[in-house]
């Protein structure tokens, strides 16, 4: 039975409530912007598939309540993602702050060789912007995480953002598969596998932490 | 002898021949001679004694004669003179006399021509009455003159020529009085088709005052033209519609044709043009009435002018307008009048000219009662207008809806003051005891759109109202009506704009919301109904409840929900990437799986504002599609070898979701009822896992048995895959004697597999 995909990476959007995850995550998947505000409950999932040097990604995006009643509920999916998509309003200083607890979220529950990368979006509102550029690329260097600012709206960089971590993703993928089995040349199908094989450390040692 | 015969001969004067024959014959011719002769002498001697004795007197008679002779001379003398003298005088006297003859015929002529003159004068005198009536236009007098001239005078004047010449001219004066009075007519007419609009406008704004006329509004009339100073009595103007219009052209014509003996031809005549009028009159000036209420009224006011001048005419007697005509022109009338307005109201989208095209009828209708004219057709019209009223009003409340629908969020509302919290309350009937002891921000279990909804409700029923205020119904009927039309309203075009907004893909949460907001906008309808009643003043009507007025709506929404979830599910199993070759399960269930089931439990407790049937359907929906999947991932024909390790997994993925149907992920199941969708998948996996073939082959066809869900065919699909991996997983290696037992009876059950599958297919 043929695959209908190479990889399949599950992505995660954390941040604060009203910062635009749901936005960004609806102009990655629909491409279309709605300007009316309404507040994720729970967890929703978005599933694209991109293309990457020749292989068929398929990126699952799990979108996060920001709200803070939710946070049972999305911290649950921490441990299963692959990378993780820290999203902040530069019109809103206090999600900027925020981002620092968002990171100590993800040390305390997802695993710990996960993707990361910093989102400042809305960077289309220059006018009621708190949160400097430089700030952010200050705060990303001080995590030694990836950092760009997006407009969901305007469509900036979102792609890009997607795009980037996918692909940080499967270097470091391929550059484990490359460690652990440096015979090299394999069939989709075997990546597959060697991609459930990668994986499965990390399940086995959260079952062993839960145990 | 001789002397015999001599005396014989003068004896006898005559017949002397026997004499003288005698003498001839007889002999005494001598003597008879001597005798004559003697006798001769005799007789001469006589004579001279004769003469003798007569000679002196006859000379005195000559000197005598001859003395008259001279005196007749001197008499005739005289006469002569005489007769000159009476010729002289009598000739002066004849020629008097003949000139006097002459003055007498002069004098009887004369006297005959002044009486004969005095016959003509009054002839002439009317006939010049005639002429200067005529030239006044006083058309019916000069038809009396006429009458007048033509059999009383003219035949007591004799046959003269000039009297020919005016009774020759009499026709014509007839004929011009017609003609002139018919011109008469015709601008009576055309003066009436001007002025009847504005006869129906005056007696619409006298039955509208009329209408409006209370006690208080007449004292208050009364002391206001007090105050002003204006005394009541004064009528400026007529008092009455038909006053406007002076009908005594009308009369007089009738008048003029009644004498002229033509008044039946008049009368049809009359009617004949008053129909054609009618006519125009119902053909609307302005082709589209629906664009403005000018051209209603205008339209309006002509028809009733017209009847109400025609009805005057009724009135006011004169035969000139029967009460059978006037009624089969006016059914005639109305039923255009009728069908035009349904015409042209069918093309408005405007309630608000709906509304006065209304007013403008009813008023029309009460005009016409007053009249004393049917209004038959025309509250049939009003009650298709109310029909299309409410379409109208529907039609702009969908825009309404969609407009709230479109804007809304489809989140609980929050309050973060008293003064919000009181906005809301405000504005919905909601009972929020419970609410109220809260701390701000209070958070309402309903969004934006029902007390949006609500008001808009209670809009729509305001705007409905107006349109059967002053149709004369009983407050309850109304009502009754309002409430039909607000369920109408709610059920088809809220229900309807509802749907609508679901053909678009709708956040899962929002779902939730808009059946949760139908349940309130429902609990509202008793509230709506409150204040129907209030507003017509009828009784409270509970009887009718709504209950499932957004049934509909909300299947609609469950059936999202059930697709979305259904999605949901099938989005996790399209990341399924079974090894089929895999030789040793992993142990645990498969990452996909897991991700789904967590999915699930998180989004089925988010639905825990939803109905409970709302919330088994979704998890019915999702169980069951997870089960199919799973199940025809197993029998998928693309899939063509199954190893016993891949069995294993999947059968551990099953068993996952299983555990996760077990424990009753909503409330409101029945025991065991998610169970039952994955019971087929179940015994297939069991009887391939458990080898259970003697038991299966037993069952095969009992109902109840172990497997009787598992076919025939998709156990030998399956089993055909399984064999296909073991050949492919041992094509090297010798197999062992229990191997080979297996591979044995596998082909066997195979085999026997097959033929009950043909037998089912025979």
């Amino acid at each position: 039975m043929a695959k209908t995909y190479d990889y399949l990476f599950k992505l995660l959007l954390i941040g604060d409530s009203g910062v635009g995850k749901t936005s960004i995550l609806f102009r990655f998947s629909e491409d279309a912007f709605n300007i009316s505000f309404i507040s994720t409950i729970g967890i929703d999932f978005k599933i694209r598939t991109i293309d990457l040097d020749g292989k068929k990604v398929k990126l699952q995006i799990w979108d996060t309540a920001g709200q803070e009643r939710f946070r049972t509920i999305t911290t649950a999916y921490y441990r299963g993602s692959m990378g993780i998509m820290l999203v902040y309003d530069v019109t809103n200083e206090k999600s900027f702050e925020n981002i620092k607890n968002w990171i100590r979220n993800i040390e305390e529950n997802a695993s710990a060789d996960v993707e990361k990368m910093i989102l400042g979006n809305k960077c289309d509102l220059e006018a009621k912007r708190q949160v400097s550029k430089e700030r952010g690329e200050q705060l990303a260097i001080e995590y030694q995480i990836k950092f760009i600012e997006t407009s969901a709206k305007d469509s900036l960089n979102v792609e890009s953002a997607f795009y980037t971590l996918a692909r940080d993703i499967k270097a470091k993928m391929e550059k484990k598969q490359e460690a652990s089995n440096p015979a090299g040349a394999r069939s989709g199908a075997h990546q597959i596998r060697a991609n459930e094989q990668q994986r499965k450390p990390t399940s086995w040692l959260s079952r062993c932490s839960l145990l | 002898m001789t002397n015999a015969t001599i005396q014989e001969i003068e004896g006898i004067d005559d017949y002397w021949g026997p004499a003288f024959r005698s003498i001839y014959e007889g002999e005494g011719h001598e003597a008879f001679v001597q005798q004559l002769d003697e006798r001769i002498k005799q007789h001469d001697k006589e004579i001279e004694k004769l003469c003798n004795f007569h000679y002196q007197g006859f000379i005195d008679s000559i000197r005598e004669l001859l003395q008259v002779r001279s005196h007749a001379e001197e008499l005739h003398a005289e006469i002569s003179n005489v007769d000159a003298n009476v010729k002289d005088t009598t000739d002066s006297l004849c020629a008097k006399a003949e000139e006097l003859i002459r003055a007498r015929r002069v004098e009887l002529n004369i006297a005959a021509t002044i009486e004969k003159m005095e016959l003509c004068l009054p002839l002439l005198t009317t006939y010049s009455k005639l002429k200067s009536q005529v030239e006044a236009k006083r058309y019916y007098p000069a038809l009396k003159t006429l009458e007048q001239l033509e059999h009383v005078l003219l035949p007591r004047v004799g046959p003269y020529k000039w009297c020919g010449q005016i009774s020759a001219d009499i026709p014509r004066l007839r004929q011009a009085i017609q003609d002139a009075s018919m011109a008469d007519l015709r601008d009576f007419l055309e003066n009436i088709r001007e002025l009847s609009p504005q006869v129906g406008a005056m007696a619409l704004r006298q039955t509208q005052e009329m209408l409006g006329r209370s006690l208080a509004s007449i004292v208050q009339n009364k002391k206001d033209m007090a105050v002003l100073g204006i005394p009541t009595n004064i009528t400026a103007g007529p008092q009455c519609p038909h006053e406007l219009v002076d009908f005594s052209p009308l009369h007089r014509c009738l008048h003029i044709h009644s004498v002229l003996g033509a008044k039946n031809d008049f009368i049809q005549y009359y009617r004949s043009q008053r129909k054609q009028q009618a006519r125009l009159v119902l053909i609307p000036a302005s082709t589209n009435l629906h664009d403005s209420i000018v051209g209603v009224k205008n339209y309006l006011n002509a028809v009733l002018g017209f009847f109400i001048l025609e009805e005057h005419l009724l009135s006011a007697g004169a035969g000139l307008v029967s009460k059978d005509w006037l009624l089969d022109m006016w059914g005639m009338s109305v039923t255009k009048v009728a069908s035009t307005l349904r015409t042209n109201t069918s093309l408005i989208t405007d309630p608000t000219l709906m509304l006065s095209i209304k007013h403008q009828i009813v008023l029309f209708i009460n005009t016409l009662k007053c009249y004393g004219l049917p209004t038959d057709p025309l509250p049939m019209l009003l009650q298709e207008m109310a029909e299309h009223y409410t379409e109208v009003l529907m039609q702009r409340w969908v825009g309404v809806f969609r407009d709230i629908l479109d804007n809304a969020s489809f989140l609980p509302i929050e309050v973060a003051n008293q003064d919000q919290y009181d906005g809301v309350m405000d504005t919905f009937p909601y009972d929020g005891d419970e609410l109220e002891t809260e701390p701000f921000p209070r958070k309402f279990p309903f969004s934006t759109i029902v007390p949006a909804v609500y008001v808009q409700v209670k809009e729509f029923i305001f705007a409905w109202l107006k349109y059967s205020a002053g149709l004369g119904l009983g407050g309850g009927r109304r009502a009754a009506a309002a409430r039909h039309s607000a369920s109408l309203l709610l059920s088809r075009s809220f229900t309807g704009c509802l749907s609508a907004l679901f053909r678009r893909p709708l956040p899962l949460m929002q779902l939730v919301q808009i059946i949760v907001d139908t349940q309130y906008l429902e609990g509202a309808t008793l509230c709506l109904y409150e204040f129907i009643s209030n507003i017509t003043g009828s009784e409270l009507v509970t009887t009718q409840t709504a209950g499932s007025m957004f049934q509909a709506a909300r299947d609609d929404a469950e059936q999202q929900i059930c697709d979305k979830l259904e999605k949901k599910v099938d989005e996790f199993l399209d990341l399924e990437n079974y090894d089929w070759l895999l030789v040793e399960p992993t142990g645990q269930a498969s990452s996909f799986v897991t991700d789904m089931l967590s999915y699930l439990s998180g989004v089925l407790t988010s639905l825990e504002q939803l109905p409970e049937r709302a919330r088994v359907a979704a998890v019915r929906a999702a169980t069951n599609r997870i089960a199919t999947r799973l199940r025809n991932l197993l029998l998928d024909p693309a899939v063509k070898q199954i190893s016993s390790g891949a069995l294993d997994q999947l059968n551990l993925d099953v068993i996952q979701c299983e555990q996760f149907a077990a424990c009753e992920p909503v409330p409101g199941l029945k025991e065991g009822e998610l169970l039952e969708h994955f019971a087929s998948l179940r015994q297939l996996l069991d009887l391939i896992t458990g080898w259970d073939w003697s038991s299966y082959l037993h069952d095969v066809g009992i109902e109840g048995g172990k497997y009787s869900l598992v076919t025939p065919r998709d156990a030998a699909t399956l089993l055909e895959k399984l064999k296909e991996a073991e050949q492919k997983s041992s094509v090297f290696s010798v197999l062992k004697k229990n191997e080979r037992d297996r591979r044995k009876l596998l082909d066997t059950v195979l085999k026997q597999l097959k033929q009950l599958q043909n037998q089912d297919g025979s």
